[in-house]
């Protein structure tokens, strides 16, 4: 997957956990958790659709990895670079 | 093999089979009876439906409070806000004595009541209120009591049994007393947050709960009692069911309260200590509408207590007529033009009675105390009786008969298992005993488990 389409799948993800999260004023580069008002739970989801969708196995050590949009994408780019 | 096996299909049972069954796990809840729902269940009689236990939901929350209790449950199960169709409450009322308090879901409502009812503690209640604002109830502790901490702040007994009694009926397993995490997340759940029902039946409610489940690939079978946890190498490794099939699974969650899983599973400790004193007779009165002009239109439940001191415990007797609650189901928002009314009563009852009772005399008993009941609420909210079409009751014997909670202890055991944890590995507990109460609360106890046990391990791969 490109950086574009990680991105999307990110941006499709969050959607559907949060149907009234905001994108409009998205900044990728500040954390997500506080832009979109996420918790914890909603945090967890995101790990879960991911190992769901693409069986990536994400340890909880690593979760700090995924604080912006940015970094997710970064962190993501290998392991899904043959998805 | 299923990953995970869900012993029992109520509002726990479901919540945390949706979780599950969302991020990929092959999941099964079992169900004993005929219908899902455990407490929260129904039933039909004379072609009518009536709800087993429904009066009303807590944790109002408005659309776009992303944090309120409600809108996260609902996030969890990846349901939208706009699928349900929620109702408020109208009014509630707390009665003791003469002297009454009334609430809404605006907290002023209540704070101004004490302001005018107990002038010399309002003050004391305020502060009161940010002191429950401040406490986290969900971080581990020694237990406190919610008395001394509600006699310390507010110093007048009568204030503090009028605000206990809501909070316990709906939500406290503890005879007497009760836990004061527990205090503050029914405090918060009723006083602050609010009553408010689904403007369908809770067999609505529940359909729309399983759509979910099954569009996310998870299984149902009801009819399905479990007779037996089977074990090996200190491991869960299924169920055996009354038809004699053996079900594997990877993982299994029980939501069946703790002296019945101990049983189930043959766990080396007495049940003794788990097992709940606090259940509850309700009986349901239907009013046609054109005979209901007495009737309170703009009460949504009623709390009363008429003895001297409040005794929140199992009864000598079978019914304790002192203290009750009335809920009249159609006094919500919107839904004032139901017909025929329908009236609930609540009585703590004493289980060990009803259950010594012969067939033959438990229905004449059962009849005498639904009486009995009437007369005391036509003491609170006028006569009608005579204008009742029709009448049902359960007993504890009941709730235990179709729950299988020990007893009929509906809130579970008073000593709660918060982490999940049993003796076996790969064996969780969830709802009543885990320690989340009514409706929400026992949603958010399967998700809770599941979140924390079941989906951070690799049980699907």
């Amino acid at each position: 997957m490109t950086r574009n389409e990680i991105k999307d799948t990110l941006l499709e993800i969050i959607a559907d956990i949060d149907d009234e999260a905001d994108f409009s004023s998205l900044d990728a580069d500040a954390p997500l958790r506080d832009q979109l008002d996420l918790d914890s739970m909603d945090f967890l989801d995101i790990v879960m659709e991911l190992r769901k969708r693409y069986k990536l196995q994400i340890p909880e050590e690593e979760y700090p990895q995924l604080a912006t949009l940015t970094s997710c994408i970064s962190y993501l780019e290998p392991k899904l670079k043959d998805v | 093999m299923y990953h995970l096996l869900i012993i029992g299909g109520g509002l726990s049972g479901i919540a945390a089979g949706i979780r599950a069954a969302r991020f990929g796990l092959k999941t099964l809840v079992l169900e004993q009876h005929s219908h899902p729902g455990g407490l929260n269940s129904y039933y039909f009689r004379q072609g009518r439906l009536f709800e087993t236990g429904l009066h009303a939901m807590t944790n109002f929350a408005p659309a776009g409070q992303k944090h309120a209790p409600l809108n996260k449950l609902l996030r969890q199960l990846n349901l939208r806000r706009r699928q349900f169709d929620l109702r408020e409450q109208i009014a509630s009322e707390i009665y003791f004595n003469g002297q009454s308090l009334l609430f809404t879901n605006d907290p002023a409502v209540l704070e101004a009541e004490i302001a005018r009812e107990f002038p010399g503690a309002i003050d004391r209640f305020r502060q009161l209120k940010e002191e429950i604002a401040d406490h986290d109830p969900f971080t581990p502790g020694p237990r406190r009591s919610a008395r001394q901490f509600l006699d310390h702040y507010l110093q007048e007994q009568k204030l503090v049994d009028m605000l206990l009694l809501p909070l316990m009926i709906y939500g406290n397993a503890e005879e007497d007393d009760m836990d004061l995490d527990q205090f503050v997340i029914m405090f918060r759940a009723i006083f602050v947050e609010g009553l408010f029902r689904p403007s369908g039946t809770i067999r609505d409610f529940l359909e729309l709960l399983l759509r979910q489940y099954r569009e996310f690939g998870g299984e149902l079978r009801l009819k399905s009692p479990v007779v037996e946890l089977l074990t090996g190498n200190g491991r869960v490794t299924g169920a055996l069911l009354a038809n004699g099939e053996v079900v594997t699974a990877r993982v299994v969650l029980s939501t069946a309260g703790i002296p019945e899983t101990m049983r189930l599973v043959s766990w080396a400790a007495s049940p003794q200590p788990y097992i709940g004193r606090m259940s509850f007779m309700e009986i349901m009165a239907l009013v046609p509408r054109m005979h209901s002009a007495s009737l309170p239109p703009d009460r949504t439940v009623l709390f009363y207590h008429k003895g001297a001191e409040l005794k929140y415990r199992r009864p000598e007797d079978y019914l304790d007529l002192s203290w009750g609650v009335i809920c009249f189901s159609q006094n919500f928002a919107g839904l004032e033009s139901a017909d025929p009314l329908q009236i609930r009563m609540t009585h703590p009852a004493n289980y060990s009675l009803w259950r010594r009772l012969a067939p033959e005399s438990y229905s004449q008993i059962k009849q005498q105390w639904t009486e009995a009941a009437i007369t005391a609420s036509e003491e609170m909210i006028g006569k009608y009786r005579s204008s009742v079409v029709y009448r049902d009751s359960f007993t504890p014997v009941t709730i235990e008969r179709y729950t299988r909670k020990a007893q009929g202890a509906v809130y579970g055991s008073s000593i709660k298992i918060k982490n999940g944890m049993t003796p076996w590995p790969n064996l969780y507990l969830a709802g009543t005993d885990q320690g989340f109460l009514g409706i929400i609360g026992a949603m958010l106890s399967g998700i809770t488990i599941v979140n924390q046990h079941i989906l951070k391990r690799s049980y699907a791969d």
